[in-house]
């Protein structure tokens, strides 16, 4: 069965990210697999209107300005007129939102009830439930996800976290995992430092993603070996706590601190380690560990969130988030080098890692999702505007309102401009794409990265 | 509703990973789901009587807040000497001194540490009624220009975030143990302006800073040294209190009394009728905290 897919998210290129680059890669390979797949964003600056990406992926940058945290006003009843022209004029399918935090997703998801075509949605974060924020984005996930025919996680702790703040039935939420592009993250074992070990560490410099704790790590491990390096890419507000270390142990030549690393340019600083260093405080995926390990370096990471999910043992240690317990486990890895690791360990690694997460097989494991929802039968309307019910007494009387607003408008706009009379969009010729997806596997992603480098400015 | 899986069981045990394909559909759900959440992990069962015994600190801050306006009333109409008011809080505070410093000394705390803060404490003491003796007269005329009743407003208004943000203890964000004596000291001046003369608005300043500022710290101590000082102390300054009020406005020492009724007694029970609807979810979805 093919589809026609519209993806929704507040974040895409140019904004750079893994939510962007999850989109982009599923889009593609949903394209090699005779789909179709538009994408909708809000406008980044002057860029407006459609654009056109590899294999004729249409990108929709919608006059909508972003107001918070790059996500657009949420006026939800606003954008039905424009979402509604767009679908039509697709004959979109499937509307598959991204990102919990996005506000147009959520908002594309609600029109999908009254368009009556089927929603997706995909998480991408952990969250709690005890503060503030916390209850107030659980409470909209909720009534979000009443509308929603299925659900995606992209591991089987974010599944759980998904099921408990929203409280949806588990067996709507599927659990596909993210993937990494091994053309991209290849190993190159001979850009290391001659006789030193050094130590990779590349997030953002935040205090969820344990930057206090490899404070503590930099100056146990700098007196107890000396032949070890460590090199820090990434910024953010805790980076002056590193510099402050550095400073008060003088160890300006051997921790290096990069500051924020463009995408394109990870890998460059991947192949220059021997070890990756992970010691954020929560992850629901943490695709940073996966390309380290695809570059074939030994990975150190806090047993936390989705991340002892991700790779098997003998290719990842886990260690308690204490500065303690990672610095074992840090000199037991720094050992391991010292006694010297050879190139074919390196392209070893590569190869298991290469085999775990592709992006064809979370195309394919989509697609099932896909045919899943456009077999369940047809709501009646009633029903889709009561289910708003089950949110609660008082927000569930009012989205039930702003459900049957939303179909009221609709009835408008159907009148004004009827569907009939709307021209429908040709589809881009993809008969070379179509069913070849074997030989042209890799062509699609090295083409992807020119693209990402292209939509960087 | 159309909840499609194939209710199909795996060949071996199920595990919770992502790197192996478990020949399950990807939205099966396994008997060990949501296993690691955990509810109500830290719950703490509450006793009726000692939270009611815990709420005399509140009990006590109101009545801090009271006696000082009935001092203010009082000079106001006259009653009382502002130099009377001056000479009996002054003794007060140093008999509270001694009483702290003795409470101090009977830890083992070295000998000269204590002269050195009992001459520091004489030089702010002094410091402090300089100044403020200094600049009475400015204080005095403060407030000239703005109308009575806005000044009673905002004493209100500052009185009642001295209580809302006073530290009774708890370990919250919205304690500010500056702020709260801010308020105070802010009110206390807005009410020295309304009097006559500099030794008025003089007394009501020192005032302020004893009842705000010395006393909780006297407080605390009492608390933690001296066992049931806190129960004794509740009681004879809520007694207290309510005369002192009764003697201004009939209606304001009733309204006093019911207000601590209610908290004494209506509010303990209140929070523990609501204890068992605690729904605290916790797992390992939760951000890690870093022990060390």
């Amino acid at each position: 069965m093919k589809h026609r897919i519209c993806m929704v998210s507040d974040f895409f290129y140019p904004n750079m990210g893994g939510v962007e680059s999850h989109i982009y890669q599923l889009s593609q390979c949903l394209l090699e697999r005779g789909h179709k797949v538009i994408i909708v964003t809000h406008a980044y600056g002057d860029r407006k209107g459609i654009r056109y990406l590899t294999n004729g992926l249409k990108v929709y940058y919608i006059p909508i300005a972003p107001f918070y945290n790059q996500c657009a006003v949420p006026t939800l009843l606003t954008t039905l007129p424009l979402i509604r022209n767009i679908c039509v004029r697709e004959e979109i399918t499937i509307i598959h939102g991204h990102s919990a935090f996005s506000t147009l997703a959520h908002e594309a998801m609600f029109h999908a009830q009254a368009l009556d075509i089927r929603a997706v949605f995909t998480d991408h974060s952990l969250f709690g439930f005890a503060d503030a924020s916390s209850i107030l984005t659980n409470k909209l996930l909720m009534i979000s996800l009443s509308g929603v025919n299925h659900a995606i996680c992209v591991s089987h702790t974010s599944k759980e976290n998904t099921v408990l703040r929203a409280s949806i039935h588990p067996e709507l939420v599927s659990v596909i995992p993210n993937a990494v592009d091994a053309t991209a993250f290849t190993p190159a074992p001979e850009n290391r430092k001659k006789g030193r070990v050094t130590v990779v560490v590349m997030s953002r410099l935040v205090y969820r993603k344990g930057t206090d704790l490899l404070a503590g790590i930099i100056p146990d491990i700098c007196s107890k070996c000396d032949n070890v390096d460590f090199l820090i890419g990434g910024d953010g507000p805790k980076r002056i706590v590193l510099e402050e270390i550095r400073e008060q142990f003088q160890l300006h030549d051997r921790v290096t601190l990069l500051g924020a690393v463009e995408h394109n340019k990870v890998r460059e600083v991947l192949v220059q380690g021997d070890i990756f260093l992970n010691t954020s405080l929560t992850e629901a995926f943490c695709i940073a560990i996966v390309e380290a390990a695809c570059c074939g370096m030994l990975v150190i990471s806090t047993k936390v969130g989705g991340i002892p999910e991700v790779l098997p043992n003998d290719l990842i240690q886990l260690a308690e988030p204490s500065v303690k317990s990672l610095t074992k486990e840090l000199e037991a890895a720094i050992e391991i080098c010292k006694m010297g690791r050879s190139d074919t360990q390196f392209h070893e690694r590569h190869e298991r890692v290469k085999r775990l997460y592709t992006w064809q097989d979370v195309a394919r494991r989509t697609e099932t999702v896909y045919n899943m929802v456009c077999e369940e039968p047809r709501r009646p309307l009633p029903d889709k505007i009561m289910r708003y019910q089950q949110c609660g007494p008082i927000a569930g009387k009012i989205f039930i309102l702003f459900a049957a607003l939303n179909y009221l408008l609709l009835f408008l706009l159907e009148w004004w401009l009827p569907a009939k009379d709307m021209d429908k969009v040709p589809d881009w010729p993809q008969s070379k794409n179509k069913l070849s997806f074997s030989k042209n596997k890799n062509s699609a992603l090295e083409t992807n990265r020119r693209d990402c480098q292209d939509l960087g400015r | 509703m159309g909840r499609h899986t194939i209710t199909m069981e795996p060949k071996k045990r199920w595990k919770k990973v992502l790197y192996e394909d478990q020949g399950v559909p990807d939205n099966y759900v396994d008997e060990s789901f949501l296993d690691e959440m955990q509810k109500n992990v830290h719950i703490r069962t509450y006793h009726y009587w000692s939270v009611v015994q815990e709420s005399g600190v509140v009990t006590q801050q109101i009545c801090s807040v009271c006696l000082f306006v009935a001092m203010f009333l009082f000079m106001d109409d006259k009653v009382l000497s502002p130099k009377v008011l001056f000479c009996v809080s002054s003794f007060l505070t140093i008999i509270g001194y001694c009483i702290h410093e003795l409470l101090e000394y009977m830890e083992e705390d070295s000998d000269n540490m204590q002269t050195r803060t009992g001459w520091s404490a004489m030089k702010t003491v002094l410091m402090f009624v300089a100044f403020s003796y200094g600049l009475s007269p400015i204080l005095m005329t403060l407030t000239d220009t703005i109308s009575t009743d806005t000044v009673y407003a905002m004493t209100a208004a500052m009185l009642l975030a001295n209580l809302l943000f006073h530290d009774y203890g708890a370990d919250a964000a919205v304690v500010s143990g500056a702020l709260s004596l801010n308020a105070a000291i802010f009110a206390s001046v807005c009410l020295a302006s309304r009097l006559h003369t500099t030794w008025h608005a003089f007394t009501t300043v020192t005032l302020a800073v004893e009842v705000f500022a010395l006393w909780p710290v006297l407080r605390r101590k009492l608390k933690v040294k001296v066992k049931h000082s806190q129960l004794v102390l509740t009681i004879i300054l809520t007694l207290v209190t309510v005369v002192t009020i009764a003697t201004l406005s009939t209606v304001a020492a009733v309204l006093l009394t019911l207000l601590y009724v209610f908290i004494t007694f209506v509010c303990p029970a209140w929070l523990i009728s609501l204890q068992p609807y605690k729904n605290n979810i916790y797992g390992p979805w939760d951000e890690a905290e870093i022990k060390d």
